[in-house]
């Protein structure tokens, strides 16, 4: 089975971006591969451990090149790992678009069988290069999968509605964004890490981008703080809640 | 001028709460710029399931079985000939977990602007400025297509918007978008023994871990039952396996807008914080005065969620009674 999972990398505390005169200031943010791509990793790892000849390439698109986050995907298991930059990525489309582009490049006419994502990226939380990436391979696409069940011909994969637990069942080829409580991603050690570097690793340059469908006009920092006004008493409180006029749905 | 089409969720034979806002929304926008909407929904209905939409325009309702659990593939077909056919230069789409994994999916046929989540939810702002980063960054984008897609939450639509217009329904033929083989189709829907879902509560009562264990959210359930809520959890309180994922609030879960979130036992990581943006009133209970949450809430107990909440539940009920 030939699988490619699609990575990136994410601040790992948020409060470490910083907003000067409208523009991101991502100087001093330390990075991590976003949790829900380590989900998609995991299980294209697992899948390959079931399927002995299956192969899988991890895919990065990146506004600057870095090897960590590619050496972290070796380390967990992926037997090849490419990145491709390019200092204008504007959009989840363009972002999908480069991915697309890398994904026919390596494998040519015959699309790898599975192509598993993060079902977001906890940064900009657009959750829509997967299903852009999709559309453009011409695959079908199931999304925030939690559960996932393959055999040689077939997949049944289960996920978190708005109604309920739904139950999907797919061919190949398709793409699939995981969602969390998939699986519990490996951790890394010493040994694993000195192999992912015998492992191999490119970092190629994008080709001209297609225009962004929307573009990016500005930022400014946001507080989430609210001056708290402490109550003594539960019946206090019950009483200002009351008066605020938010038990209209209580029971009567 | 503009025309929009918005997508109607149909759960159940009935439209979801999400899709009439997100239609009765549209539709006060658009008479505002004398600009014209029409709909579309899949599925069987139930005779009333239309009758909390208001306005001018035509909905088209294709009654196939199969469009009751439809895979964005077969949605993006049919929706994609229908934005052609009609002109459309914007369409609508509820933020639910279904409306998400659509909106892209469409955004890459229709070759559209996708704007996502945007703060204020007007479709006639040049900008979308939305929440990133966890809440502490407010961004602006600007849509560089001719298509627009908008994926709009509730929390932009407490206004009801009330008409004595009314949309005609017409019939839709989807027989020509079905292909025999479909690679992906969704088989069941397990529902989760129809408890309302957090994304459209009006009152959340959420717990963390200072609940001290799953037994503690019996507390929660009643409050929740009391005041018409539902209950939701930290990410600590899921991981510790008290609570399943579709009750996670906050980064890794679900993002909420309630008028009441009452915060038991959580300390408030901004991860978890970056769900609350759009609450809008926030009480937190906590035993740790210096705990963050305190900062992102209106109203704030110090003291032991064991404690605090049977007394809270028993306040009420007092003051219900003297109603």
């Amino acid at each position: 089975m030939n699988i490619a999972v699609c990575i990136c990398q994410v601040p790992d505390l948020p409060s470490a971006v910083a907003v000067v005169d409208g523009s991101l200031d991502l100087s001093r943010v330390a990075w991590v591969m976003n949790p829900y791509d380590e989900y998609a990793l995991e299980e294209a790892l697992r899948l390959k451990e079931r399927f002995p000849g299956s192969a899988v390439i991890a895919l990065a698109a990146a506004p600057e090149a870095g090897k960590e986050l590619l050496l972290k995907a070796l380390a967990m298991g992926a037997d090849r790992a490419v990145e491709v930059c390019s200092s204008t990525l504007q959009d989840s489309f363009q972002t999908a678009w480069v991915l697309a582009e890398a994904i026919g490049n390596i494998y040519g006419q015959e699309l790898p069988d599975l192509v598993l994502c993060g079902r977001e990226s906890l940064d900009l939380q657009n959750a829509s290069v997967p299903a852009m990436l999709a559309g453009m391979l011409g695959m079908p696409f199931a999304g925030s999968v939690t559960a996932l069940r393959a055999d040689g011909e077939s997949l049944e994969m289960e996920r978190e509605g708005d109604d309920g637990l739904e139950t999907l069942e797919a061919l190949y080829p398709l793409v699939i964004s995981a969602e969390k409580g998939l699986n519990i991603p490996r951790k890394t050690g010493i040994r694993q890490v000195m192999e992912a570097r015998k492992k191999p690793l490119e970092i190629v340059q994008a080709s001209a981008l297609p225009d962004p469908l929307v573009r990016f006009a500005g930022a400014e920092p946001v507080s989430l703080k609210k001056a708290c006004r402490f109550v003594e008493t539960p019946s206090e409180l019950a009483g200002l809640l009351y008066r605020g006029g938010f038990f209209k749905t209580a029971q009567e | 001028m503009a025309h929009y089409l918005v997508f109607l969720e149909q759960r159940g034979g009935c439209i979801s709460k999400v899709s009439v806002d997100t239609w009765n929304r549209v539709q006060q926008q658009a008479a505002q710029e004398g600009e014209s909407v029409s709909g579309f929904v899949g599925g069987p209905l139930k005779p009333t399931a239309l009758g909390e939409l208001y306005g001018n325009g035509t909905i088209y309702h294709a009654q196939d079985e199969a469009l009751s659990l439809p895979s964005e593939t077969l949605l993006c077909r049919i929706l994609s000939a229908l934005v052609a056919e009609e002109g459309c230069t914007g369409i609508v789409i509820g933020a639910t977990a279904a409306g998400r994994r659509l909106a892209p999916y469409l955004a890459e046929t229709l070759h559209a602007s996708l704007l996502g989540g945007c703060a204020g939810g007007s479709l006639h702002s040049e900008l979308c400025r939305r929440y990133i980063y966890s809440g502490l960054v407010l961004a602006a984008y600007r849509p560089e297509a001719s298509i627009r897609i908008f994926l709009q939450g509730r929390e932009q639509s407490r206004r009801s918007f009330f008409s004595t217009d009314r949309p005609h329904c017409v019939s839709f033929d989807a027989s020509p978008f079905f292909v025999p083989h479909e690679n992906l189709l969704i088989r069941s829907v397990t529902s989760g023994n129809s408890r309302k879902s957090i994304a459209e509560s009006a009152i959340i009562v959420a717990g963390g871990r200072g609940m001290g264990g799953k037994d503690q959210f019996v507390l929660l359930e009643e409050l929740a039952s009391l005041l018409g809520g539902s209950v939701g959890a930290s990410r600590s309180a899921v991981d510790e396996g008290w609570r399943p994922h579709s009750d996670q609030i906050g980064q890794t879960g679900k993002a909420v807008a309630p008028d009441l979130y009452i915060a038991c036992g959580i300390s408030g990581a901004v991860q978890h914080l970056a769900g609350l943006s759009s609450a809008r009133t926030v009480v937190a209970v906590n035993s740790d005065p210096h705990a963050p949450v305190f900062d992102a809430a209106d109203y704030g107990i110090v003291g032991d969620v064991r404690e605090v909440i049977p007394a809270f539940i028993g306040a009420v009920k007092e003051v219900l009674q003297k109603k």
